[in-house]
């Protein structure tokens, strides 16, 4: 089977609730006999850290923190720098962790986060060559074959994330392309410009800037329907969604009521010529609104076009709330570090979100912190991170990009600018981890294919003897910290039989099929 | 640890057993008497597990329309004129409309479907299908994502309970086959949440090929090395990872391509219909799964909605199709053991349609339970609410009369024999609506 023949017509699974978990710590005692009641019918459940035993979910604990990383941190200080590595790249690699320890963990970290400064114009080339596309404005993209535009962004897409220098804001593009997910098919080549202006313009910006941005992109109001939207003739799909998913959090204090408000504060933000952001007053409500407490007085509809700026203090009002605070905070911990973030580096990064009007810089600095990386549990990739990490560190010569970024991320369950909902791809263990069989097929394509993505594997054999390999695989794929069981299974598999090309690209196949590389 | 041992002891001795009933070869079926395979269509399973189903417990086919669909496109009060002024558009024609094309199907004097539930009157008429109204959940967000989540969990805002109630109905019961390697699977490419948290359960977006790629001389060794990396690695994945080993050789003894739907039934030829078809083929090739979950979207129609002739009536045709077909080939079709089908969506749409030509987020909605042992052949409602605006909730929505978890547990308890309802709806006291026989 070739993952072209894979069907993944199916729909999607909702992501989790950001905000629940802070929720309702009252509902949690108050059901909290209930639930271990319920627990203790489950046979087999694995033993829970006592802290947490408390107030359990029911059957399934929160998972085990995978420890496994085998640190051969040359003093104290330099796991944490390998931990920061593995957070804020697209898959370590041995150049990453040498850049890292030569500048020490601040001014890595700095150097990652002030990534202009970062000399990358190999790759800023070639994917203007290559991928022109990326840089027309609606007029010259609508014309296009669709197919060819859509084939530029997914492959230039792919190729910044493996090779740009500018990793950690890679990664950041890739967590506010979920936060303001949009789906390609309904919207096509205006996601071009989406992703340009919106999202890699301000992704290591300011968070209120890229809100603003988002409401006036001609992408966002088509997806989410708010280009339909006239007074008395309402759509309320964008109001929902800007509170819900972009800024408030489903918890974040709105009510139905003032979906609806907001919903006519933003009737007439739509679009013209093909994909140009236009107020088009005649579609506005002139009415009177309140929006979560606060008032819209009635205007007269000779105020026109300058009725835009009701919807502009609108989106000041959300990106200024605490709310909104809290729940971008709680995302980007999520993100970064935990699952399951820890409070006080949530509220660390909200009081940052508030002190900084939404640096989003400054917010990471607050999470990202030796301390916090020390105490957080690895975390699961997600499909396109682990593609993308096996062509960071095993380098093949790539030369059709298209089978990885499209065959296989649709394999594995994760086509880019393929999600339906406006949630954007699940950030959760649970909904990943079942497929994990398709992710062993795909290592041993990386590993073993003679076609377009052909790892050298000389590069592992520079000390020809099981030993020396699984020292190259440690350095290559794990930073240096290839968990010793792995080392024994690896250095096992490769004493089995004679040291032939064919039983190093499956031990190869294997280390990125191990559950050590699932983890970063 | 004392779990994870156990785990792999189990896994070692379903795997021996499977290697050693493949040795005793094709031609015989296990538990008894001698069978020709002639005798078997060639689809079927190479190797038949032990004991063929001896419970009387149903297998479950849950189906969720993601996105909200809006159940009064589908099922409609026909002489309520406030259904007609509500959807000046995209309302469905009565059924006796000179429209004749588009108009819908009576049931009764009260209740019409629109024309893509075509497929499934044959189910409606033998008493099989069961359709419900004003149903939903108590709680009264709008949100999809925290409505999905509300009844995938089978308790609505209790941060305590994050596993799927299908799930938790799963590790209260004792499996259907001891020796299965799969009790569940969802037909994605993710776990749905109403899984999560289920012993022996899998998304398998292709049960057709499920297998281990790469060099066949050293497939057997690669596999048990996997399988020792993973073991006592944290959960979900250790799970993950040594269900999927397990269940390789079960799918390829499938052969799913070659599956032949009984009583010349077509699924469409779609995601939905490619992955009900599998469900078939999983159900009748006799493996032990008892509960499979599929997905369809495409229902949050904000915009356009046309049930008539565009949008809502492909995904209607694509479902009804699907079920219909479903119905035919394995409830009707001479399968011997039982199967239930539920359909639900995570809330309906507003009763009258918006400027857009669609409708937005609403409450109350239709949800369809299919199988023999369902008390189907009407419209069932715990007293219809009304479409008076005065009777709408935020005076917008079908309210939602009732609780979708009276319907669900009634099944849990009656077709999937599981008494512990409340473990599977936590802080729920179900009453029984009579929607089984």
């Amino acid at each position: 089977m070739s993952p072209t023949d894979t069907d993944t017509v199916m729909d999607r699974e909702p992501r989790e609730e950001e905000t629940a978990q802070a929720d309702s710590q009252e509902s949690k005692r108050k059901s909290r006999r209930d639930v271990l009641k319920i627990g203790a019918v489950l046979a087999g459940a694995t033993l829970l850290p006592a802290r947490k035993a408390r107030a359990q979910r029911i059957v399934r604990p929160r998972p085990k923190i995978f420890s496994g990383f085998n640190s051969s941190a040359p003093n104290p200080g330099a796991e944490a720098i390998t931990r920061l590595v593995r957070r804020v790249t697209h898959g370590i690699t041995d150049d990453d962790v040498q850049r890292a320890r030569q500048l020490g963990f601040t001014r890595y970290l700095e150097e990652q986060l002030n990534y202009t400064k970062i000399n990358d114009s190999a790759v800023e080339s070639y994917v203007s060559t290559t991928f022109p596309m990326l840089a027309y404005d609606h007029t010259q993209l609508y014309n296009l074959d669709q197919r060819m535009v859509f084939d530029q962004l997914t492959r230039g897409t792919f190729y910044r994330a493996a090779y740009s220098k500018r990793q950690l804001y890679e990664r950041m593009v890739e967590f506010w392309s979920d936060h303001f997910n949009i789906l390609w098919d309904k919207i096509q080549y205006l996601q071009i410009p989406d992703q340009r202006e919106v999202i890699r313009k301000h992704a290591l910006g300011k968070f209120p800037d890229m809100l603003r941005a988002s409401a006036h992109s001609p992408a966002m109001l088509a997806y989410l329907d708010n280009t339909l939207s006239r007074v008395n003739r309402v759509n309320q799909n964008y109001a929902r969604e800007i509170c819900e998913l972009h800024t408030l959090g489903v918890d974040g204090g709105y009510t139905q009521q003032d979906v609806e408000e907001a919903t006519r504060i933003l009737t007439g933000w739509t679009l013209r010529n093909r994909g140009e952001f236009y107020f088009d007053p005649n579609g506005h409500d002139f009415g009177a609104k309140t929006f979560m407490g606060r008032a819209f007085p009635a205007q007269p509809p000779s105020v026109g076009v300058a009725a835009i700026a009701e919807g502009e203090q609108l989106l000041t009002f959300l990106v200024t709330h605490p709310s909104t605070a809290k729940y971008i905070a709680t995302k980007m911990t999520r993100w970064m570090l935990s699952y399951d973030p820890p409070a006080a580096v949530v509220d660390a990064a909200a009081a940052e979100y508030t002190r900084t009007g939404g640096d989003i810089k400054a917010m990471l600095r607050k999470i990202l912190t030796p301390a916090n990386l020390m105490a957080a549990p690895a975390k699961f990739k997600r499909p396109n991170h682990l593609i993308v990490s096996t062509v960071r560190s095993l380098k093949p010569n790539l030369t059709n990009q298209a089978r990885l970024a499209f065959n296989y991320a649709l394999y594995l369950g994760m086509p880019y600018f393929q999600w339906d909902d406006p949630d954007g791809y699940p950030d959760r263990v649970d909904f990943w981890a079942g497929t994990i069989l398709l992710r062993w097929n795909y290592a041993n394509y990386i590993a073993t294919n003679n076609s377009d993505a052909r790892v050298d594997v000389a590069r592992f054999r520079t000390v020809d003897t099981p030993d020396g390999i699984c020292t190259a695989i440690s350095t290559q794929l794990f930073g240096g910290e290839m968990p010793a069981t792995l080392r024994q299974q690896l250095t096992a598999y490769l004493s089995a039989a004679a040291l032939t090309e064919a039983r190093v690209r499956d031990a190869l196949a294997l280390a990125v099929s191990s559950s050590a590389f699932m983890y970063y | 640890m004392t779990d994870k041992l156990q785990h792999d002891c189990d896994a070692c001795n379903e795997y021996n057993e499977l290697s050693r009933r493949q040795f005793v070869g094709d031609g015989f079926l296990l538990g008894g008497g001698i069978v020709a395979t002639a005798l078997f269509p060639e689809w079927l399973p190479k190797v038949v597990l032990a004991q063929s189903q001896v419970s009387s417990r149903d297998i479950l086919v849950s189906v969720f329309l993601r996105g909200g669909s809006d159940g009064l496109s589908m099922v409609f009060p026909f002489n309520d004129p406030l259904y007609y002024s509500g959807r000046a558009t995209i309302a469905i024609p009565r059924p006796d409309s000179s429209n004749t094309a588009q108009r819908g199907i009576a049931l009764d004097n009260t209740w019409a479907v629109s024309r893509p539930l075509s497929p499934v009157l044959p189910a409606f008429q033998a008493g099989e299908l069961l359709i419900l109204h004003a149903t939903g959940s108590v709680d009264p967000s709008r949100s999809h994502f925290d409505a999905q989540k509300y009844i995938e969990v089978g308790k609505p805002r209790d941060p305590n309970v994050a596993t799927g109630w299908l799930a938790r109905h799963l590790a209260t019961s004792t499996p259907m086959r001891s020796t299965a390697p799969l009790r569940a699977l969802g037909l994605s490419d993710g776990l749905a949440r109403i899984l999560v948290g289920a012993p022996k359960t899998l998304p398998i977006s292709d049960p057709a090929n499920f297998g281990l790629q790469g060099s066949a001389a050293t497939r057997s060794e690669r596999t048990n090395w996997i399988r020792n990396n993973y073991t006592g690695v944290p959960e979900p994945v250790q799970a993950s990872a040594l269900d999927a080993l397990n269940t390789i050789t079960l799918l390829q003894n499938l052969n799913i391509a070659a599956y032949r739907p009984a009583n010349g039934a077509v699924y469409p030829n779609n995601g939905f219909g490619r992955a009900m078809r599998s469900c078939a083929a999983l159900i009748k090739g006799d493996i032990g799964v008892e509960a499979l979950h599929v997905d369809i979207g495409g229902w949050d129609t904000h915009a356009n909605q046309d049930p008539l002739a565009g949008s809502m009536f492909n995904t209607m045709n694509s479902l009804f199709g699907s079920l219909g077909a479903f119905w035919a080939d394995v409830i009707n079709g001479g399968y011997s053991g039982g199967v239930t089908v539920v359909v639900i969506s995570e809330f309906g749409r507003n009763v009258r349609e918006n400027g857009t030509r669609g409708t937005d987020h609403g409450r109350g909605n239709v949800m369809f339970c299919m199988g023999k042992g369902i008390a189907g052949g009407r419209v069932m409602v715990n007293t219809w609410p009304g479409l008076a605006i005065e009777n709408l909730e935020n005076r917008a929505d079908l309210r939602v009369t009732l609780d979708h978890r009276d319907v669900l547990a009634e099944i849990v308890q009656k077709r999937l024999g599981n008494t512990q309802t409340n473990v599977v709806f936590p802080d729920y006291t179900p009453t029984i609506r009579g929607v089984t026989k």
